[in-house]
């Protein structure tokens, strides 16, 4: 069951250059940044809100975001609901067979997450996250 | 689902010439309409004010299908009796609403008649009972006749007089029923979501158009209270002039306490006390400039702002995430079977050749925007890059202060310019100001504590 859009995931080229204008010019503010190896990704997470704007920068190359970037170019990456309970979640999903990308649910920065297809929701990329009990707190 | 406004207040009140006294000193203003209801068995009076209409109801001298109600609920007292929302279009609401779990009757025609001058005004409502709706007595209306048949209330005071509905004030024993019953079911939007622990209280601030309902309970859900039903409190009326309003108020002999600070910085509030108001929690509130972009609006997650930055606008909220799709209905097909969100409605903007359909999702919506001319800029974007993700939309708290400061700070944004959504104003930042992202800036008017 859905609780609440988590967060918004966009890709930039440049974390740096990035925080001038969603930190300094929108005035957003960091409260987490994190580099995530297993992902290739530098990650840093912006209070709007009840919601969040995750900005992501590829740090290696040929991962998922890297190559996003390259064919795409900087934007709109997914988007990332919460639920109440991920694991019942993800089993209702298969037993509706929708294309998913992970098939199980795996730890990210938002807590215990999976990724459905884009070909599943219309081209967009679609996250969900249970938040753990520790990273819970970020978002109140 | 097509969007709900607060079409009407309806307060329950014994002897309907007292009241009517009462609230043309309270509004300031003479009825708009004094009236009654051939098959309902009820007499009322009504006042029209700038976003919505007051609805003093009594019973009449004959019987009809709400006077038994009307007396069951006098025997508690007077006071709020029930939330009339109102619908362009109320076959599809109701559909929508029994789609979306909620009990509903049929819809009914209704006809009012005016005393005064005969005049008629017809609409069409269908109720939802008090048990489907927590407590909260709640029908939906479509009016037949054209607005400018309830005359707006004239202002009889030179001064603090009663403009507008601020917000209307529900009680709730057990918040999860209440946001579920207005969020998912209604699908009306979730603001904010705030807990105030020093005062033992949480509320939810849901928005109809530009009224705010706040769902207010304690900070910790109780036990006790689970289950229990809701209950229609009191009303905040937005004055010209709060010290005015007093000030003609008290010289009429009614009961006023104030003017004092609001909770919410830059408003003035007065409350109006005894039997004035006819059983209804009365509060007066007055906004200046600066409660527009007063502290009680910074974002929240404010734990991490250790040092407030002085700034020119505040980003509030997600408001809207915007999905391009070829096929707006299937999409939403789609998105519901797969998250099971709500779908609420569908609408053509024909002045933005654009079909929106809206996913209510908590904090925020999914808005699935589909082009209605090939030679669309959003049909050219599916063309190049294929259906998804588009713009997101984020609330600010002063949309002109917004965009000039962006300006300042070199970012391309357009002018300011009312939205499709009623009530709301916004610009759109240039997306190669922001990483390649579409940004929608969007004013509402801000909710009120």
């Amino acid at each position: 069951m859905i609780k609440k859009v988590h967060h918004v995931g966009v890709v930039v080229r440049d974390m740096d250059q990035a925080m001038t204008f969603y930190r300094d010019t929108l005035g957003l503010h960091v409260h987490k940044v994190e580099t995530i190896q297993e992902q290739g990704v530098k990650a840093a997470l912006l209070t709007l809100g009840d919601s969040e704007i995750e900005l992501l920068e590829p740090v290696v190359p040929d991962t998922g975001v890297a190559r996003y970037l390259e064919s795409r170019g900087e934007g709109l990456h997914h988007v990332c609901f919460e639920v109440d309970d991920i694991e019942r979640d993800l089993q209702a999903l298969k037993d509706k067979q929708v294309e998913l990308i992970d098939q199980q649910t795996r730890i990210g920065l938002a807590g215990r997450i999976c990724f459905l297809h884009p070909r599943a929701m219309g081209g967009t990329l679609v996250e969900l996250c249970e938040p753990l009990p520790e990273t819970a707190g970020a978002h109140s | 689902m097509s969007t709900l406004t607060l079409d009407h207040v309806v307060i329950a009140v014994r002897d309907l010439d007292a009241a009517t006294a009462d609230y043309n000193v309270l509004l300031g203003r003479d009825p708009s309409w004094r009236g009654e209801h051939p098959t309902y068995g009820t007499r009322n009076t009504l006042y029209r004010i700038d976003n919505t209409y007051i609805e003093l109801l009594a019973p009449g001298t004959k019987k009809g299908r709400w006077a038994n109600e009307l007396w069951k609920r006098l025997e508690q007292g007077e006071g709020l009796y029930a939330l009339a929302l109102g619908t362009p279009d109320i076959k599809t609401t109701v559909r929508e609403l029994r789609d979306a779990g909620l009990e509903v009757e049929d819809a009914r025609d209704g006809e009012g008649v005016d005393q005064m001058t005969g005049a008629q005004r017809r609409w069409r409502n269908a109720l939802a009972p008090v048990k489907a709706t927590n407590g909260v007595r709640m029908f939906f209306i479509e009016h037949k006749s054209p607005p400018d048949a309830l005359p707006v209330a004239p202002v009889t005071v030179e001064g603090g007089y009663v403009q507008r509905m601020d917000h209307a004030v529900v009680l709730s024993a057990d918040m999860e029923v209440s946001r579920q019953l207005w969020g998912n079911t209604l699908g009306v939007r979730l603001a904010l979501d705030r807990t105030f622990p020093d005062r033992n209280t949480r509320i939810l601030f849901f928005r109809l158009g530009d009224i705010t309902i706040e769902i207010s309970g304690g900070a910790v859900q109780t036990e006790e209270g689970m289950g229990k039903p809701d209950r229609l409190w009191g009303i905040a009326w937005g004055v010209d002039d709060v010290q005015k309003a007093c000030d003609r108020l008290r010289a009429s002999g009614v009961d006023v306490s104030g003017p004092r600070a609001g909770i919410k910085p830059g408003t003035l509030v007065a409350t109006v006390k005894g039997e004035h108001a006819h059983g209804v929690a009365t509060l007066l509130i007055e906004h200046t400039p600066e409660s527009f972009r007063a502290e009680s609006r910074l974002p929240q997650g404010t734990a991490y702002d250790n040092v407030p930055q002085l700034r020119a606008f505040h980003a509030l909220a997600l408001d809207h995430v915007t999905l391009s799709t070829p096929d707006a209905m299937s999409t939403a097909v789609t998105w519901a079977d797969v998250l099971g969100l709500p779908v609420h409605g569908t609408r053509d903007v024909e002045e933005r050749r654009l079909r929106l359909t809206d996913l209510p999702a908590g904090n925020a919506f999914i808005e699935l925007a589909q082009p209605l001319n090939p030679e669309h800029s959003l049909a050219q974007h599916i063309a190049e890059r294929g259906p998804g993700m588009y713009a997101i939309s984020i609330e600010v708290d002063n949309i002109d202060e917004a965009v000039r400061d962006l300006r300042v700070k070199g970012v391309a944004v357009t002018e300011p310019e009312f939205g499709v959504r009623e009530g709301t104003r916004v610009a759109r930042i240039d997306p190669a100001s922001a990483n390649g992202v579409r940004i929608e800036l969007i004013e509402r008017r801000p909710p009120v504590l």
